[in-house]
């Protein structure tokens, strides 16, 4: 409160200074006793008010990126000011009481909406490189089921979601109501049934009445189970299990898009690990990496076949872009630091969107600051958790949010542990650390 | 002035005046004329929205490099590749540029030292709010203004004019402020967003030209109605000025449609491939899957907004009055304005769910996220603000009745609508299914609250909201009869029927609301028909016929215009402030529901931004917006007073008003 108090002050002091100025004027100027005494009030009324709004701006300023839930206490400042204006001030008390409500009520409503729980939808999610050919069917499994639901074991957590974003519509637990889209228990087994169903037309994609026959022209229909599940996952609209089809559409057309396709473009090989999870799960053999690509294969035309390419990986979040091998120059240029920081002792590091990183000076000091939430003890646990979470402290005059949040997934071990110690060692008024 | 001709000297400046119109309409809508047919024939040189003519010839150039080098050549195809529309599933000439990839850096994405997407979205929230504004106060005095024409009651015709001369006042001020706010949206643009902006013109570039030339006309239009007003005041020029208006609405339309075609493009893109290539149709560009229900909820949303927006003004100047007379007016102005924000309010949520249910068609994931997945608390803000706004306009109305001599009679039986909203808001706001982290879904032992879970599924939310909305037509039916009996010989069977019809209605609602908990959800979902043709049957039955009733009805006293308490014009500033806050919210949801994405699913956002943020900082931003444009818009109030001054509003001081009559207003501008 008190800091609040006295950056408010910092911010408006000449504004504070002049209104005082202006009472002194007033006493000196006036003579008239009443005059005077309304002048000398209507003023000091001014001055609390304009306080109130220096308060306003000074919590809106400082708190606008650190503590967005303390932003109503601005909005509660001036509509205090406007009513205050309002009530003192008559030639403009209809105009003051009218914004100090639509104040209060902008501020109950913001009020509100940080009241409610607070969801932060988080970054795309990164391309990362996974050998799956040479998994094992637990490991293809696992990886699965993390495409699935965010995580190994999240398949019992019920909302948990992952990349694949598959239970948003369907459901995977038997008895569990799924509306939007059929429930995948016990799918393996049961695509065999659906094979046979009279509407599905296997090796005669012509009859189907779906809008879309097969999956390119000359694709034909699934075969297997394996092929049926594939074609479910490339070409929805090929066949629409009866009532999940668009509304209106008779079932011709399916609201599911193609896996391969924005926006969840899985490789082939993240099917097979899906594929792999919904035998597994089930206690049954998967037919195996290379037979579930295949069957992709088979309904997707090659060219339609999602890769993960250098260009992605640099605009999407990619692969490590260090790995701790490089030269401390190199390492620092390729994590990217110099971009926004300046790092002494690194060429070319004199950023100044972030702040100058003497951490072996500033670390202590940030840690002891009353403002400081994080978990660090240490001057390298401070390094490594501004790293991985830059939000757990923001430095004073630097806006949160400005330092992606995903370093933990572009460095590895090695860099990460490389970068800490050097900053570590970079301390004001001492020798700058030695180099590789 | 008219008194100083002749009538054959008269006769002779009308035909002057028609000739000039007309020729000033041809002048004003020739450059769009031009631009359409351009646009038909390809935009010219090259083809519309694709590159530029020298690339194509590079590209030609390439293709017949690589025809002499002995590669597969075979005429035509070769040289310019096609493309597979990604919505409409045609196949095209691939003449754009694809999509540009974007990197997290300064080429992409250059920026100040703070986040530029809010800065964007400030930008562009204000210029839509003053778009907004004046798109729809023109249709305002196009109503109006007729109203004035086709009535017989000469008072009341020059009140009408009067008024509807006020509102267009009131919007020439924001028109220009709307055009300077919209070259700031463009250079934040230009300067923050270059890449994305660059792809997004090279679509649209024909429309863009057409939409700037539009702007241009509806300006021209605007100002020769506006500065025309009192040239054009009788006979048949007054119909030639009716008609500049309707003119002037209809550019107004087509501008709106053009902006909105860009953002629906954004979420739902079609006429381009998987790369985001322009396949040569400019039609399928503007013709989005989400375009059509876009512009529906558009031009009701900006006409509920700017109802809200001259009402509040209206409510400024009841407050500031220092007359009787002037008071009378601007309860009366603050009342129409009202009246129509609110008529076009009603709707309003049934045009959302047309939008909601092609979003669902569109990509269902993307309708999860708004409804049940990260957007969803959103939503039960939406639900509290539609609350708000309803029993904010019921309250005006109970106040309201306080002017009316006999109103008395009906205010005994408010505290059990009070009952009825304030149920209906408390089950209309109550969440079923809640987005939550693990730790939450732990703690609460599944996904449904243990107790709130068994409530808050969408049949009783839907009887919640639509007991709110039969309340309101109940109270709006009440203010008709606020100072009327009705002596029609079928007055008493009338009543009966009236009383039976609402009751049946609402036991139909709640009994389907609560039917909805015995039965699967998909089933549940159908509840809503019959529940919402109950409402709608209350209120395109239930209106006319107490019309009806009170024709010739017998006068239990006059409307006390004026005499309201100042409380109902908060009344008024909570309902303006109200539906501000709630444009901005629908506008941040409909713009994040596209995540991380610039054009959905062929576009990527790669910015330091492409996260979504919390509600409460969402809260935050809207807050600072809707604060933002009623400061500003207060200003433009206060500009409109100061060419007021001359204005000199005459009505009765002492004696009351007679009923919806009065008061007399200004007779010159």
């Amino acid at each position: 409160m008190v800091e609040l108090l006295a950056r408010a002050w910092d911010l408006g002091w000449p504004i504070m200074v002049m209104l005082v100025g202006l009472l002194v004027y007033f006493q000196a100027t006036i003579k008239d006793p009443e005059r005077k005494k309304r002048a000398t009030f209507q003023t000091l009324i001014g001055i609390l008010c304009m306080f109130l709004v220096l308060i306003a701006v000074s919590n809106y300023t400082h708190n606008f990126e650190n503590d967005p839930g303390k932003l109503p206490i601005s909005l509660v400042m001036i509509t205090s000011m406007a009513f205050i204006m309002g009530l003192y001030f008559v030639n403009i008390s209809a105009l003051m009481k009218i914004g100090g409500f639509m104040f209060f009520v902008a501020a109950a409503l913001s009020g509100y909406g940080n009241w409610l729980p607070q969801v932060e939808g988080g970054f795309p999610p990164p391309v990362v490189k996974l050998d799956f050919q040479s998994m094992s069917p637990q490991q293809l499994g696992d990886e699965g089921e993390k495409i699935i639901f965010g995580g190994i074991g999240q398949s019992k957590t019920q909302g948990a979601i992952g990349k694949g974003q598959c239970p948003l519509c369907h459901g995977f637990q038997k008895g569990f109501l799924s509306e939007r889209a059929p429930n995948l228990f016990n799918i393996p087994a049961r695509a065999s049934e659906q094979l046979k169903a009279p509407t599905y037309h296997m090796n005669d994609a012509a009859a189907r009445n779906t809008e879309q026959k097969e999956s390119f022209e000359g694709s034909g229909t699934a075969t297997n189970a394996q092929e049926y599940i594939a074609e479910s996952h490339a070409c929805p609209s090929c066949f629409v299990v009866p009532g999940f089809g668009v509304k209106g559409s008779n079932d011709t057309v399916s609201p599911m898009p193609r896996i391969h396709k924005p926006p969840i473009s899985l490789q082939l090989g993240e099917l097979a690990a899906v594929d792999t999870w919904m035998y597994t799960r089930e206690g049954v053999e998967s037919p195996g990496y290379d037979a579930i690509v295949a069957s992709y294969e088979k309904f997707i035309p090659e060219a339609d076949r999602p890769v993960a390419t250098e260009g992605d990986e640099e605009g999407k979040g990619g692969n490590m872009l260090v790995d701790g091998s490089e030269s401390h120059d190199d390492l620092f240029m390729g994590a990217g630091c110099p971009a926004c920081h300046t790092i002494p002792g690194i060429e070319g590091a004199t950023g100044k969107v972030g702040p100058e990183l003497w951490e072996g000076t500033n670390a202590p000091k940030r840690m002891k600051d009353a403002g400081y939430a994080g978990k660090a003890k240490t001057t390298k646990e401070y390094i490594t958790e501004s790293i991985l979470d830059p939000s757990a402290y923001v430095v004073t005059d630097f806006p949160d949010n400005q330092m992606p949040k995903d370093f933990g997934l572009k460095l590895t071990g090695g860099a990460l542990s490389k970068i800490v110690d050097y900053l570590a060692a970079l301390e004001e008024g001492k020798p700058l650390p030695a180099k590789e | 002035m008219g008194r100083l001709f002749t009538p054959m000297t008269r006769g002779k400046k009308r035909f002057s005046a028609v000739t000039a119109l007309i020729v000033a309409g041809v002048f004003l809508t020739l450059p769009i004329i031009l631009s359409v047919t351009a646009m038909a024939g390809g935009g010219g040189g090259g083809s519309a929205g694709g590159p530029p003519p020298e690339v194509l010839e590079q590209r030609k150039a390439a293709a017949a490099a690589a025809a002499e080098a002995g590669e597969s050549v075979e005429g035509e195809a070769v040289k310019i590749e096609t493309g597979r529309d990604v919505y409409y599933k045609t196949e095209g000439p691939a003449i754009g540029m694809p999509a540009p990839i974007t990197a997290d850096n300064e080429t992409f994405y250059p920026r100040y030292n703070f986040e530029s997407r809010v800065l964007l979205w400030v930008a562009n929230q204000q210029h839509l709010y003053y778009g907004s504004f004046v798109l729809a106060v023109p249709i305002f005095c196009m109503c109006i203004e007729f109203a004035g024409m086709i009535s017989k009651d000469k008072a009341m015709a020059k009140k009408y004019d009067q008024l509807a001369y006020d509102f267009i006042r009131i919007s020439l001020t924001a028109y220009s402020l709307t055009a300077i706010l919209g070259g700031i949206l463009i250079f934040t643009f230009l300067t923050l967003y270059p890449a994305f902006f660059g792809y997004l013109s090279g679509i649209f570039r024909p429309v863009m030209h057409i939409y700037a030339l539009t702007f241009v006309a509806e300006s021209g239009v605007l100002y020769i109605y506006y500065y025309g007003w009192d040239k054009m005041r009788e006979g048949v020029l007054k119909w030639v000025h009716l008609s500049m208006c309707v003119i002037l609405n209809v550019i107004g339309t087509v501008l709106m449609f053009l902006a909105n075609s860009w953002i629906a493009f954004m979420m739902s893109p079609a006429g381009v491939d998987e790369q985001g290539r322009y396949l040569g149709n400019i039609w399928h560009v503007l013709h989005t899957a989400l375009w059509n229900p876009l512009n529906v909820h558009r031009i009701l949303g900006n006409m509920a907004f700017g109802g809200g927006v001259v009402a509040a003004y209206a409510a400024y100047r009841f407050l500031s009055s220092n007359t009787d007379e002037e008071r009378a007016h601007y309860d009366w102005m603050g009342y129409i304005a009202m009246s129509l924000g609110v008529a076009f309010l009603i709707p309003l949520p049934f045009a959302g769910y047309w939008l909601m249910r092609e979003v669902y068609a569109y990509r269902q994931q993307m309708g999860i996220t708004l409804m049940g997945g990260l957007l969803a608390w959103l939503f039960i803000i939406q639900a509290t603000m539609i609350g708000i706004l309803f029993l904010t306009t019921n309250y005006y109305l109970w106040q309201a009745l306080g002017r009316m001599t006999g109103g008395e009679r009906f205010q005994k039986y408010i505290k059990y609508l009070v009952f009825i909203l304030v149920v209906g808001l408390l089950v209309f706001i109550t969440p079923h299914t809640i987005v939550m982290s693990p730790a939450e879904l732990k703690a609460m032992g599944g996904q449904q609250h243990p107790v709130l879970g068994n409530y808050g599924v969408m049949s009783a939310k839907n009887g919640g909201i639509n007991a709110i909305i039969m309340t309101t037509i109940l109270s709006f039916i009440w203010y008709q009869r606020g100072n009327k009996v009705p002596t029609v010989s079928w007055s008493k069977f009338g009543n009966i029927f009236m009383g039976c019809f609402f009751v049946v209605a609402q036991i139909n609602n709640i009994a389907l609301a609560v039917y909805g908990y015995f039965i699967p959800a998909n089933v549940r979902i159908g509840l809503s028909v019959p529940q919402v043709a109950g409402t709608l049957s209350c209120l395109l039955l239930m209106t006319p016929l107490n019309l009806a009733m009170l024709k010739g009805g017998r006068q239990l006293g006059p409307i006390r215009w004026g005499q309201i308490p100042p409380r109902s014009q908060y009344a008024i500033i909570m309902l303006a402030t109200a539906f501000t806050w709630m444009m901005g919210l629908m506008g941040y949801i409909r713009s994040s529901v596209r995540l991380f994405w610039h054009v959905n699913e062929v576009m990527r956002d790669n910015s330091p931004w492409a996260y979504t943020h919390t509600i409460g900082f969402a809260a935050n931003v809207i807050s600072f917006n809707v604060l933002f444009f009623w400061i500003s818009i207060m200003f433009v109030f206060w500009l409109g007073t100061l060419g007021a001054k001359k204005v000199v509003i005459k009505g009765p001081v002492s004696e009351p008003i007679p009923a919806g009559a009065s008061p007399q207003p200004a007779t010159s501008h």
